[in-house]
């Protein structure tokens, strides 16, 4: 159309993607300062104000990493599955079944000592986690129901089932009638690393690692790409498929919700305690990590990262009279400027008459 | 429970049947072109605060609407450009086109929130007809929109399956390749579909914004635009059924609120997730049926075209 068509390069740009994200960003920032003119506030500033919030003191960097761990594992749970070629859209409402579960086993047994409540309550929020993540499972794998839509419809169901919970059974008296669950006992809330990170941040790193090696080096990570790239070198490679689609979605499901879990017993604020907006968009933003890291948990960590900080830098700038929402506006941004950016790593823009001569 | 709740009942079950249709309608086009948009939540959002914008600094409620179409329709063309001319994945382009709107018409809908609405659709002066008891009240006492809303459907329906204009988009989201090598313009038509969905979905949000729910705040669409989306699977990409089953969820949205009045003793609450379960159902049931059967999804849906790689 219009004279130019896209062209596949012979061999893809090298460091394409590190290449990309740096396009996105700069993309985002210029979008993002024609939003902020449109305010009246000066971009330069504004910026300078956000990096200085998430990088600029311990305080800020530990509350950058504190809110990477929900982006990274939502991030890290999309991206299992979508080396496999399968979308869990649903990490929105697995960090919201994470955080259920764990309150759960809290209420239980509050009076359990930390050294045996925190690894439950830990494993409770990946096993909620999975089992929001099951039935689509099953599903995509015997039926093969997409698994985008039936991921995408329990966000939903979840955000709806902790709203139920926190306005009814799970209410907190004492709250004047605030819709919240009453405040974890304190042996539950994980130990603190430094200022306001807690140790969420380093089991976080440690999935991201082992999930990065295992899925590099073994042979199981290696059957999912193949998977991934191809149904019929994965059945001629005697790989089962359903298997592999049944486990990959649940496994991601409990990546997830031992997110959810993290975010509710290590999070800066105190005390913490089951709300309604526990996933805060983090679900739906590590989708865009995932697809930023393409797919790779390395990749994850740092996007992850990067994307705590505009976060951080979101909350700082608000207490200036600019609108938080501009932290998710930037991250969108970058993701659409990166995925434009990224086409030109693989294919590049020729104008259609040079393009013929050479096919001529 | 009397006369005039139910009637009022069903004045609301027509209002977000009516919100949903025209959001699932816009959807339904583009998914028929083969483009799967994830984004009908932040369009909405989009259409709703430009909408609302216009209407408080105009009074003008045609004005406001037809911003709110042009704007739906521009900002769906970002997906356009990202996800069908350069090809990037449909289901991160449109999760992004979701978050980006929302956050966006936030920051723009900041010094809009708790304002009184500038401009609304009034219900219609139909003379004789609105003395009908019962219906004259909540059928023929709709605001224009609902009417349109009919209309578009029926225009849909038409458009896709009597004309050429429809066959080239079924056939594009159907098989691309084949499309194109009977000469079809495979890029454009998606283009212009998922332009029209924008618009469709801007629409939805200006009704949400004037009429159903006059005033801006943010998140005002409440997961209204995944219900839309829903509503295409449930409705197997049929306008009809489509219509059908947005008054079906319009119903539980407008009952939500009513149940204690009616004296259910159910969480609301509870009662919302229903739309998503039924979809969920439905989704398992139509895989179960059709197993032996072509899907009723487009062959094509979600997958990207390019021509020197078919």
């Amino acid at each position: 159309m219009f004279g130019f068509r896209l062209q596949k390069r012979e061999t893809p740009l090298p460091g394409g993607q590190i290449r990309a994200f740096i396009v996105g960003l700069l993309v985002a920032l210029l979008i993002g300062a024609l939003l902020l003119l449109m305010v009246d506030q000066n971009p330069l500033d504004i910026y300078a104000k956000m990096f200085s919030a998430a990088f600029g003191s311990s305080q800020g960097i530990s509350t950058t990493l504190t809110r990477a761990v929900p982006l990274g594992l939502a991030g890290l749970a999309v991206a299992v599955a979508g080396s496999m070629g399968l979308w869990n859209i649903g990490a929105e409402g697995q960090i919201i079944a994470g955080a259920m579960g764990a309150a759960w086993v809290a209420r239980l047994g509050p009076d359990l000592a930390g050294p045996a409540l925190i690894p439950l309550m830990l494993f409770a929020a990946a096993i909620f986690g999975g089992l929001l993540a099951f039935g689509p499972a099953i599903a995509r794998a015997q039926l093969g129901v997409n698994e985008i839509i039936t991921t995408l419809m329990l966000n939903e169901i979840a955000l709806r089932a902790v709203r139920y919970l926190v306005n009814g059974p799970w209410k907190d008296p004492d709250s004047f009638n605030f819709p919240q669950a009453p405040a974890l006992p304190e042996q539950s809330v994980l130990p603190t690393l430094f200022d306001r990170a807690s140790i969420a941040v380093l089991i976080a790193a440690a999935v991201l690692l082992v999930f990065g090696v295992y899925a590099s080096r073994s042979a199981w990570g290696y059957e999912l790409r193949v998977a991934g790239s191809s149904e019929s070198a994965a059945k001629y490679a005697g790989i089962s498929l359903k298997k592999k689609i049944f486990t990959v979605l649940v496994l991601s499901g409990t990546i997830a919700g031992l997110g959810g879990g993290l975010v509710l017993m290590g999070s800066s604020s105190s005390p913490s305690r089951l709300v309604e907006g526990v996933a805060n968009g983090w679900g739906f933003a590590g989708i865009i990590v995932a697809a930023l890291a393409l797919m790779r948990p390395s990749g994850v960590a740092a996007v992850a990262v990067a994307f705590g900080a505009v976060q951080v830098g979101g909350l700082r700038i608000q207490t200036l009279g600019v609108p938080a929402s501009v932290a998710n506006t930037l991250q969108a941004l970058i993701l659409f400027g990166a995925l434009a950016a990224a086409v030109f790593t693989n294919y590049k823009l020729t104008r259609r008459s040079a393009a013929q001569a050479v096919t001529a | 429970m009397n006369e005039e709740t139910l009637i009022g009942l069903f004045l609301s079950v027509i209002e977000f049947g009516t919100l949903l249709y025209l959001a699932a309608l816009g959807e339904l086009i583009a998914e028929k072109s083969g483009v799967l948009n994830l984004g009908v939540e932040g369009m909405m959002a989009m259409g709703g605060v430009a909408a609302f914008w216009v209407g408080v600094e105009t009074g003008n409620p045609w004005l406001a609407l037809l911003v709110a179409i042009m704007v739906g329709a521009l900002f769906a063309s970002i997906h356009g450009l990202v996800a069908v001319v350069l090809g990037a994945d449909q289901v991160v382009s449109g999760l992004a086109l979701t978050i980006l709107g929302v956050g966006v018409s936030a920051f723009l809908g900041k010094d809009y929130v708790s304002q009184a609405p500038g401009a609304r659709f009034e219900a219609l002066n139909l003379g004789p007809l609105n003395d009908i008891p019962w219906i004259g009240e909540f059928i023929f006492g709709q605001s224009i929109i609902p009417w349109l809303a009919l209309a578009l459907g029926i225009i849909t329906w038409f458009v896709l399956t009597r004309t050429r204009i429809g066959l080239v988009l079924r056939a594009v989201g159907e098989s691309a390749s084949a499309a194109d090598s009977a000469g079809s313009p495979v890029v454009l038509t998606r283009l212009i579909a998922v332009a029209i969905g924008g618009a469709l979905a801007g629409m939805s949000g200006a009704y949400l914004t004037m009429s159903l729910a006059p005033g801006w705040s943010e998140g005002t669409t409440a997961g209204r635009g995944w219900i839309a989306l829903a509503l295409v699977i449930f409705g197997a990409w049929k306008p009809g059924r489509v219509g059908v089953g947005a008054l079906l969820f319009g119903g539980l949205l407008a009952l939500e609120p009513r149940l204690q009045t009616f004296g259910v003793e159910i969480s609301p609450i509870l009662l919302s997730m229903l739309p998503y379960v039924l979809t969920i159902a439905a989704m398992i049931a139509l895989s179960i049926r059709s197993r032996n059967r072509p899907s009723a999804a487009p062959a094509a849906l979600g997958s990207t075209y390019r021509r020197e790689e078919r």
